[in-house]
Order: C-alpha cells, then sequence, then structure tokens
C-alpha cells in the first residue's frame, strides 16, 4: 500500500485550499462599529427632538441642528452657515447651508425652518422658541426670526441637542409615532431600528454634507453601520469594552475609570462635565413644607464622601444647582450647600422632631419617615443608598424605592404621593433653574412642586428681561440665589464626562470639539 | 392515540380560561384607574376615549373579559405604553429566543440527568454513585442565579471563554442554557437512577441475567429504556421549572426573551406587557405540560386507557 | 406523640447525615433569633472610606460597596430568608391543608374545583405565580411572602388531600361518623392529625425551596428594599462589583446554599426515619 505519495499528493492541495478558505473568511476592514451608551443615558423614550425631554446621546446622529456650540462657547454653523443679530437683539438672520437632504430626499430650506419653529408651540421645549415672533423667509435659503423680546440665549439653545430638525414631512405623517419607530432627520446616520433601553441602528447618510467646521471630515461618515447598544449594567458595560463587544463607551461608569485607564486597549478621553446629581425636595408635602426640614435633608448630605468612595474621587462636589463651568453658579458663598450634619439636627430640633430610642425622629406621634425615589442604573442605587444611610443619621428614615427609567418622569406625572428622590439632569445652561422650579411646570419637570411668587417674578427677569448676555448673568443668579435660599433641593456630584474607546478598533481624533461625544467628533472617527 | 389527544385538549381549556382570566383582572386589581395603567400618562381625552370604546372599558367586568379575550384571539394583545409598539410584535421578536433558551435546557438536563442518573445506578452503592449523587445535590440547592454569576466570573471573565451577556453569538447561549439545565439535572438524575434501581428487581431482569447477557448490555439496553418513562413523567410535570428558570437566567445574562420582557415591563409598570408575557408564559406551560402526556402516553399504553 | 417525635430525632441525630443538617440548622435559626448579638457590627452602617474590603481579621467576610460588615449583613439575612421562608410554608400549608381536606372528605363539587385549581397551578413554575401575584400587589417583604405562600399551596393542598382520601375509608371515620361525630370534628380530631407527618415533612423540603424563591425575588429588586439585608439582594447589588469585591456574590450564595442543603439533609433523614417516603407521593 502506497500511502505516502498519495498523501502527501492530497495533503498539500488540501492545506493551501484551507488556507486560502481561511483567507477568504477573514473580515474585510470592519466597516461597522458597536457602541455603547450606560447609566443615565439609558432608557430614552425616543428620537423626537420636538417634543421629547429624554434624548441620548445617538440623536446627534440622526439630526443636525442649526449651530453647534464648541467648549470655549464659540458657536459653528452646522445647518447654518452665517447669521447675524440686529443691535437692539429683536431680529436675527440665518443663511442656511445649501443642497441639505433630509434623509427622506426632501430639501431643506427657509420653508424647513419656518415650520419647524412653529413646532415647539405648546411642548414642553417650548421654551427654546418662546421669544421668536415670527419667522420671515427673506429668500430659500435665509430666514429672519423677529424677536419678541431679546434674547441672549438664541444661539446656546440652538445648540442643543432639543433643537435638532427633523424632516418635516415625516413628522407630520408620524405624528406621535415620530422617533419611536421611525425617525428622520438630516444627520449623518439613518436611523435602521430602535428598540427602547436595548439597541439603536444606524445606516450611513451616503448622502451627507453639513459637515460643521468642527470636524475634519467633511462628508458621509467612515462606518456604514453603527449598532448603539443600551447597557444599564456598569459592570456589563466595562466588560463589553474591555472584551471586544462593544467599540466605544458614550459614559465610563466611574468605577471603572481607573481600570479602564490602566488597560492598553482602551483609551480615556475627559471633558468637562455637565451633570448634576441631585435631590429635589417636594415643597408641597409633609413634612417639606416646613423649610427647616428642607434645609435640614440639604446639609446632611455627605458629598465629599460619596465624591471619594462612589466616584473615586472623579469629577467635583455638588455645591448648587448649576454645574460648575457656568458663570451664574458663582453665588453668594453663604448659599452654597456643604455637609453639616449638626446644622440638620439643630433644624429638626428646632421643628419639633424629637428623636426616639430607634434613632428616627418623630413629631406629634408621627415619624419622620419619608419616600425616596430613585431610578435604575447602577450609580443611582448606589448614591440612593448612601443618601438613606446619611438621612438616617439625622434620624430621618427614607423608604427606598427604585423605578425603571423610562417611566420614572411617567410616574411623576401621575401624581403620586412623592417627596425626595435622587435624579440627575444633564445641561450646560442656566436656564434649567427655569426648567425644573418655574410655576408654570408644575408636576413635572418641577417635582419640586414649588410655586413661589417672588422666584416667578425672578424667573420672568432672567428668562425674559435679559437685554446683553451679561445681565442674564446677573438675573439668573440672582435667580438662582433665591431658590437655593428656599432649599427646594439638595445638590450630590458633578460628574466629569470621560468616554473610552477600543484603540485597536477605532481612530479617535486627538481634540474632541464640542461640549459632548456627538456627530461632529464622530465624523472623524475611522475603523483601523 | 388521537382520542387521549383531543381529551386532554379540551381539558385544557377551562383551565386556559380561569388563568387568562387572573391575568385579565392584573389590571383591575393593581391600584389605580385601569385606564391610567394602558395608557400613557399625558394622553388626550380622545385616545382614551378611543381606548375605552375598544375595549369596552365602561362596561361590565364579565364582558371587558369577553372583548379582550376575542381581541386575543385575533391577536391583538394590546399596546406597550412605554415601548409604544403592539404587544404581539414585542412578544414575537422575544419568544423565539426563550424557546431556544428553554429547549437547549431541556435538552441538556435530560441528556447530562440521564446519563449521570445511570451512571450512579449502574455503580450502585460505590464511590462513583455517592460522589455523583453529591454533586447533583449540590446542583440543586443553590440559586440559579448565583450559579449563573459564579459561571460568568469563571468562564466569562476569568477565561473569557464566553461573552458576558447578550445573545449576539451561539457561544452566548453556552453558559445560560448550563446554568438553567443544571438546576434541573437533578430530578431527572434522581428519578433515572431509582426508576432503574427498582426496574433491576424485576422479572423479567432477574431472567435476562439467567439467558446470559453481559451486564452493562442489561443495564443500558433493557433497564434504562423502561426507566425513560418515569423520567418524561417527571419531566413533562415540571416543564415549568424550564421556563422559570429561563426567566430568571435572561435577566442575569441580559438576553432578550420572555422573561426579561416581563421583569422589564413588571419595573415599567407596562401592565399590556406583563399581561402579555404572562398570558404567553402560560400557554407555554399547558402546552408543554400536554406534549409530555402525550410522550408519556405513546410509551405507555396503560395511560392513554385511564383519562378521567 | 411526644415521646415519639423524640426518639425520631435522637435517630435522626444519630447518623453523620442528620447530625450535621441539624447542626447547620441549629446555626441558621441561632443567627435569625439572635442576630444583634451575634453580629459583630450593625447591618445599616455604611463606613464608606472602607467600602470593598476583602475577608480581613477586621471583617471575617469582607464588606460589601457602603463599607458594612458582609458577615454581618448574612446573620441579619438569615432573619430575613427564614422569617419570609417559613411564614409562607407556614400560611401554605395551614391553607393547604384546609382546602385539601375538605376537598378530600366532602367530594363533590367542591373538590372538583379545588383540584381544577390545584392543577392548574402545579405545572406552573413558583416564580411566575409569584412574579403575578408581585405584579398586582407591588414589591416588599410582605408580598413576597404572600406570592410564595400562594405559590406553593397547591403542593399542599394537593397531598393533604391524597391522605384525607386515603383515610377516610378507613374503619374508624365510618364508625366514628355513626356514633354521631360531626364533619368538621372528623376532620380535625381525627384524619388531619394522621395526615400531618407528610405535610409537615413536605413543607420543610418546601422551605428550602422558598428560601431561594425569596433569593430569587430579592435578586430581582422585587423583595425587600434597602437597607434591609437580604441574601437575594445582596448577591443583585454585588453583581456591579464582581471585578472588586466577588465575595459579596460568593458568600451570600454559600449560605443559601448551605442552608436549603442542610434542609434537604434533614428532611431526607426525618423521611427515612418516619419511614413516611410512600406516603409523600400525591398522585
Amino acid at each position: 500500500m502506497h500511502h505516502s505519495t498519495t498523501g502527501v499528493r492530497t495533503v498539500i492541495p488540501a492545506l493551501t485550499g484551507l488556507c486560502m478558505l481561511a483567507a477568504a473568511s477573514l473580515p474585510a476592514v470592519a466597516q461597522e462599529a458597536t457602541f455603547a451608551l450606560t447609566s443615565s443615558d439609558v432608557g430614552a423614550p425616543s428620537y423626537n427632538p420636538i417634543k421629547g425631554t429624554q434624548l441620548n446621546s445617538a440623536t446627534s446622529l440622526i439630526f443636525d441642528r442649526l449651530v453647534i456650540q464648541d467648549a470655549d462657547q464659540s458657536f459653528h454653523g452646522q445647518l447654518a452657515t452665517e447669521w447675524e443679530s440686529s443691535e437692539d437683539g429683536m431680529s436675527w438672520t440665518f443663511k442656511l447651508r445649501p443642497d441639505v437632504r433630509f434623509h427622506d430626499g426632501e430639501p431643506f430650506n427657509a420653508e424647513t425652518i419656518k415650520w419647524w419653529v412653529a413646532q415647539y408651540a405648546g411642548t414642553e421645549n417650548a421654551f427654546m422658541t418662546a421669544a421668536i415672533e415670527t419667522v420671515e423667509i427673506v429668500d430659500d435659503l435665509t430666514v429672519r426670526f423677529l424677536m419678541n423680546a431679546p434674547d441672549p440665549n438664541l444661539l446656546s439653545n440652538m445648540s442643543s441637542i432639543f433643537m435638532s430638525v427633523p424632516s418635516p414631512k415625516a413628522y407630520e405623517s408620524l405624528g406621535d409615532n415620530f422617533g419611536v419607530t421611525e425617525a428622520v432627520g438630516s444627520g449623518p446616520y439613518k436611523l435602521d431600528s430602535f428598540t427602547i433601553g436595548q439597541e439603536t441602528i444606524l445606516a450611513r447618510n451616503e448622502d451627507y454634507t453639513a459637515a460643521s467646521d468642527l470636524s475634519e471630515n467633511q462628508g458621509p461618515a467612515q462606518f456604514e453601520t453603527l449598532t448603539i447598544r443600551e447597557i444599564a449594567e456598569d459592570s456589563t458595560a466595562f466588560l463589553e469594552l474591555k472584551t471586544g463587544g462593544v467599540d466605544l463607551l458614550f459614559t465610563v461608569p466611574t468605577d471603572f475609570l481607573p481600570r479602564m485607564q490602566e488597560e492598553s486597549g482602551t483609551t480615556v478621553i475627559t471633558l468637562p462635565g455637565t451633570d448634576l446629581f441631585y435631590i429635589p425636595i417636594n415643597t408641597s408635602v409633609a413634612p417639606f413644607t416646613d423649610i427647616r426640614v428642607r434645609e435640614a435633608v440639604a446639609f446632611a448630605i455627605n458629598q465629599q464622601e460619596i465624591l471619594d468612595n462612589l466616584f473615586g474621587g472623579i469629577g467635583a462636589v455638588g455645591k448648587n444647582f448649576l454645574i460648575s463651568s457656568l458663570l451664574e453658579s458663582e453665588v453668594d458663598p453663604e448659599l452654597n450647600v456643604s455637609y453639616d450634619p449638626e446644622r440638620s439636627k439643630a433644624l429638626l430640633d428646632d421643628a419639633g422632631w424629637i428623636v426616639g430610642d430607634d434613632g428616627i425622629r418623630s413629631k406629634d406621634g408621627v415619624p419622620l419617615q419619608v419616600a425616596l425615589w430613585t431610578q435604575n442604573g447602577t450609580e443611582y442605587k448606589r448614591v440612593t443608598e448612601v443618601v438613606q444611610a446619611q438621612l438616617k443619621a439625622i434620624g430621618m428614615q427614607a423608604d427606598m424605592t427604585v423605578l425603571d427609567a423610562a417611566s420614572i418622569n411617567d410616574q411623576y406625572r401621575k401624581g403620586n404621593e412623592h417627596q425626595l428622590a435622587v435624579r440627575s439632569y444633564d445641561w450646560a445652561n442656566a436656564d434649567i433653574l427655569d426648567w425644573f422650579f418655574s410655576g408654570e411646570r408644575l408636576g413635572y419637570p418641577n417635582v419640586s412642586m414649588w410655586n413661589d411668587p417672588k422666584a416667578e417674578a425672578l424667573n420672568h427677569t432672567a428668562m425674559k428681561e435679559s437685554k446683553t448676555w451679561e445681565e442674564r448673568v446677573d438675573n439668573f443668579r440672582a435667580y438662582h440665589e433665591y431658590v437655593l435660599s428656599q432649599y427646594v433641593f439638595a445638590p450630590i456630584y458633578e460628574p466629569v464626562q470621560n468616554f473610552a474607546y477600543n484603540n485597536a478598533r477605532l481612530s479617535v481624533p486627538d481634540t474632541v470639539h464640542g461640549t459632548r461625544l456627538q456627530s461632529q467628533t464622530i465624523l472623524d472617527m475611522a475603523p483601523l | 392515540m388521537l382520542r387521549f389527544a383531543i381529551k386532554r385538549l379540551l381539558m385544557l381549556i377551562p383551565v386556559f380560561l380561569v388563568v387568562s382570566l387572573i391575568i385579565f383582572m392584573i389590571v383591575h386589581l393593581v391600584p389605580g384607574d385601569p385606564i391610567d395603567n394602558l395608557l400613557r400618562v399625558n394622553s388626550t381625552a380622545e385616545q382614551k376615549a378611543a381606548l375605552t370604546a375598544q375595549y369596552g372599558l365602561d362596561k361590565p367586568l364579565i364582558v371587558q373579559y369577553g372583548i379582550w379575550l376575542s381581541h386575543l384571539f385575533q391577536g391583538d394583545l394590546g399596546q406597550a405604553i412605554v415601548l409604544r409598539r403592539p404587544v404581539s410584535e414585542l412578544i414575537a421578536q422575544n419568544l423565539p429566543h426563550s424557546l431556544i433558551l428553554g429547549s437547549l435546557a431541556l435538552l441538556f438536563s435530560t441528556v447530562v440527568g440521564i446519563a449521570t442518573g445511570a451512571l450512579a445506578a449502574i455503580y450502585q452503592g460505590s464511590w462513583i454513585d455517592r460522589t455523583v449523587m453529591s454533586v447533583i445535590l449540590l446542583g440543586s440547592t443553590v440559586p440559579g442565579f448565583w450559579l449563573g454569576l459564579l459561571l460568568i466570573m469563571l468562564f466569562a471573565v476569568q477565561l473569557t471563554w464566553f461573552p458576558v451577556s447578550g445573545a449576539r453569538s451561539w457561544s452566548a447561549l453556552v453558559l445560560p442554557v448550563v446554568t438553567i439545565g443544571l438546576g434541573g439535572v437533578a430530578l431527572v438524575s434522581r428519578v433515572t437512577r431509582v426508576a432503574m434501581m427498582e426496574i433491576a428487581r424485576k422479572d423479567f431482569v432477574l431472567m435476562l441475567h439467567a439467558k446470559g447477557l453481559p451486564s452493562r448490555r442489561i443495564q443500558l439496553r433493557h433497564i434504562l429504556r423502561h426507566a425513560l418513562l418515569p423520567v418524561v413523567t417527571i419531566l413533562s410535570l415540571r416543564i415549568g421549572w424550564i421556563l422559570g428558570g429561563a426567566v430568571t437566567i435572561e435577566y442575569v445574562f441580559a438576553r432578550p426573551g420572555l422573561g426579561s420582557l416581563l421583569i422589564n415591563s413588571l419595573n415599567q409598570r407596562d401592565y399590556p406587557v406583563v399581561q402579555g408575557c404572562l398570558l404567553m408564559l402560560a400557554v407555554a406551560v399547558m402546552l408543554g405540560t400536554l406534549i409530555g402526556d402525550m410522550v408519556q402516553a405513546a410509551m405507555d399504553p396503560r395511560i392513554r386507557e385511564s383519562v378521567e | 406523640m411526644i415521646s415519639q417525635s423524640l426518639a425520631t430525632l435522637k435517630s435522626i441525630l444519630r447518623t453523620p447525615r442528620g447530625g450535621l443538617s441539624a447542626a447547620v440548622l441549629l446555626l441558621m435559626i441561632g443567627c435569625a433569633l439572635f442576630a444583634p448579638l451575634i453580629a459583630p457590627y450593625a447591618y445599616d452602617i455604611q463606613d464608606l472610606p472602607n467600602s470593598n474590603l476583602a475577608p480581613s481579621s477586621a471583617h471575617w467576610l469582607g464588606t460589601d460597596e457602603f463599607g458594612r460588615d458582609l458577615l454581618s449583613r448574612i446573620v441579619y439575612g438569615a432573619r430575613t430568608s427564614l422569617s419570609v421562608a417559613l411564614t409562607a410554608i407556614c400560611l401554605s400549608v395551614a391553607a393547604g391543608m384546609t382546602l385539601g381536606a375538605m376537598a378530600g372528605y366532602f367530594g363533590g363539587v367542591f373538590d372538583r374545583i379545588v383540584t381544577a385549581v390545584v392543577d392548574l397551578t402545579w405545572s406552573f413554575p413558583e416564580i411566575l405565580i409569584a412574579l403575578i401575584l408581585i405584579a398586582i400587589i407591588g414589591p416588599g417583604l410582605y408580598s413576597t411572602t404572600i406570592a410564595i405562600s400562594l405559590a406553593y399551596l397547591a403542593q399542599f393542598t394537593r397531598l393533604t388531600r391524597a391522605q384525607i382520601l386515603a383515610l377516610k375509608s378507613e374503619t374508624y371515620v365510618e364508625v366514628t361518623h355513626n356514633l354521631g361525630a360531626g364533619h368538621f370534628h372528623i376532620i380535625f380530631r381525627h384524619l388531619l392529625p394522621n395526615a400531618l407527618t407528610p405535610v409537615i415533612v413536605a413543607g420543610m423540603l418546601a422551605t428550602g425551596d422558598a428560601i431561594i424563591l425569596e433569593a430569587t425575588l430579592g435578586f430581582f429588586g422585587l423583595g425587600a428594599q434597602p437597607p434591609t439585608a437580604s441574601w437575594g439582594a445582596m448577591m443583585s447589588s454585588g453583581t456591579a462589583q464582581i471585578f472588586l469585591a466577588p465575595w459579596i456574590i460568593i458568600f451570600p450564595g454559600i449560605a443559601i446554599a448551605l442552608s436549603v442543603i442542610a434542609i434537604n439533609l434533614f428532611g431526607d433523614s426525618l423521611i427515612e426515619a418516619l419511614d413516611i417516603r410512600s406516603r409523600l407521593r400525591a398522585h
């Protein structure tokens, strides 16, 4: 039997064939990437910028805005190419970018803007266009806003993700379903599919030309498909990036930041923060109708300990209601909140709450027992458990309830007897004070249920009567100080923004433009 | 056989009615106005009126139940509040994942259970028997989610053989299937072992020995075959635990499926989805039991005769 | 009755299996009853700078993510698990015995309805029944107790009914009835005491399952709310620390495993000692 020769003759071609097969099945340079949303970015119920009050970081990929703000406060045009305001601030003229089409083929022009501004009336975001009286179409690519009052904040508003421009045709025809089952914008990516709380699949817009000058890449994006996964559990998110399951995390869970920085396969980029963790207090329900009890809650929170132990010392303590990069956050130091449990205890003693044998206070037979809500998500739950313990230390028993992130705002609207909660907001402008504390938004977002005449007057001055940016800062500072003096919330923590990516799969520009990781930077990302 | 099948199917109808009635009542038993539990909070008056008309929410409960049932049979399970999609669509998306997980876990339990039980029975009394049964005991006394977490820590985190979560690849199925499967191995194993030991004492086995057939052959070919009936019996009775296991494990491994859909919608208080999932799971349990009964009947003629 | 029980107990304790499991059970019950005395620290005092510490001489089982002593929390967790499981099973046994006895004794339509309902829930996994109930009454300690007791109701009803059916045909029942005893007298004074033993033992074994069910519900966040120590909830929040502090997941799991194994082994010894294995089959 001559096995050897026949063996060799069959083995070599077979091996070659196998090698070729193997080579052919190697993936071509990856044209797809998977990004992950984590923590508070999870659970956005829709991609509707006009009606929505919660949008995730992938929104800027589907829609464009008129302008984008950079970290140095300068504005760069995206859908707008030039703009100017009149001396008295009563009119603004915008020149629009030509040859822009929405994903459904509809043209973008002055008519679009006129239609778009009108959509905000009656929505929760109406305050952003409230100062615009009428929109004049000067020509096909020029619009003029005629204001009913000067609005020094207009450009800042226009750069918000909530001022993204959807396709009028799609918006009208989809109605309430816009942003849920379908979303049509003009951005670098089209929405292929969206499953709330789970995943968004985006397909490249091959005809994209509306990049701002913040991006080097002025054409279509570099990835054919982007899968955006939503991962609420921090350890899972970390593991997925580490093991290559995802290529980028929009937010790095702070617990894992040190380890992520040590990993050679991942790169972490830090940006100044725009979030604040805080506790809104329901002023309309006992015991919080008493300002002393509210003040006691505010000073019972050991912000430093939370910062050091829950967040590894990364970020800053929360002192008041605005992020520290805003000028309006520089208030009278007396009004800033810090950790002072003795002050809290004295206040509660003063208000008649006597400490019982079990350490919990009571007054007239009623124990100091309150509801403490929070939303699903590792960081929220942990901060809330610590807050619970810190409140117990001053004699207040807080019963914790964890609600789902996508439906917690609905729970507020249902008018349940809520008292305290651990929430966060993501906003880089002082008008967040109006959003959460205006008497015209009782229920939600004004979950503090606060309607104080003096506050309303200060609010009006700040929002409607500021003529210049400097005036606006002063007016908002005054409003901010009054809000602080009434203790309608308790600040906790100011995170910084960290995002991380797999440096073997993605190339990311050295400088990140804009105040967040959005389309302007993602356009410049390329596969390796 | 056919008559048996039809009879069993008919017996399921009253069961289905009672179960669906209880599930239907959930929306009415929960505190609050049922309409608030079925619609989004800032729904308009027209939307409320439309829903009321469609589901007869202003009519007596029994009529509402009837209307709900009729919608059910047309495939309309209502609209999810948070996800704003038809519940039937959500279920259709998630059901296949659960079915795959459940079937593979059932297969795992059966195969591994029978193998270990037979092993223990054949080497009855020896250290093999004792070791196998002890390990099996351990597997059934730990909570499934703990076992899942331990497996993740060892195989996904330390050894990185498998993905930590999700359903992106076939390898993502391994850890969840093993976790659920191990929970059921104990029962199957125990029953196999006991059954084989009992059958070994029967006369016909003695006769086989007397005929001079090799012991191993007797064990595997003859005894094991007869031991399968009690195994199928016990499996069909406890088919529910597979689904119970799936519900928990899907959550631990962040896999899509009816289980995670149910838990998430419970947290979101999205009652239409909760009802849809519970109904689907209940139907799955009933069908599973029915199939188990049929297999039993196919294997044992005595059962076919004795349908009450 | 008492001396008989003591004799049974002694025979169990003599076996290694019985003795060891009894010891573990005593330990667990001791933890539950005397938690404040046994636990070295309070279960809810946080010590953030010392979170996620590995086991050490100061903290034998380490600390959790809030710096709370894990050993203390496991001891207090025994209280939660045991009280919920025992209460639930006791309720379940009481209700199940009553229903089963009446169904078995009176027969007829009542029996048919009860059997139908029992058969219905019998094939459903307990977790599903518990979830349905929690969907209605909301999460929390009381809800989990009620949910668990309802989940096991079918088992005890079925078992009792089978016992009663077997005993009903005994001559002494007919004689007692002819002597003028009322139905309920017969049920409660004669039949149930004889049916008691297998049901109690089954209840004991079910307690082990109930502990696991309570832990599972706690893991989903549907059970006891923070800061109450619950083995399931501890493991749930421990998953976030899967890298930094795996002991937060491992130790509560071991606690559950040990408890359930001990219950099962003791139950098995009891069954053998009382020789009632055949009476535990409930068809």
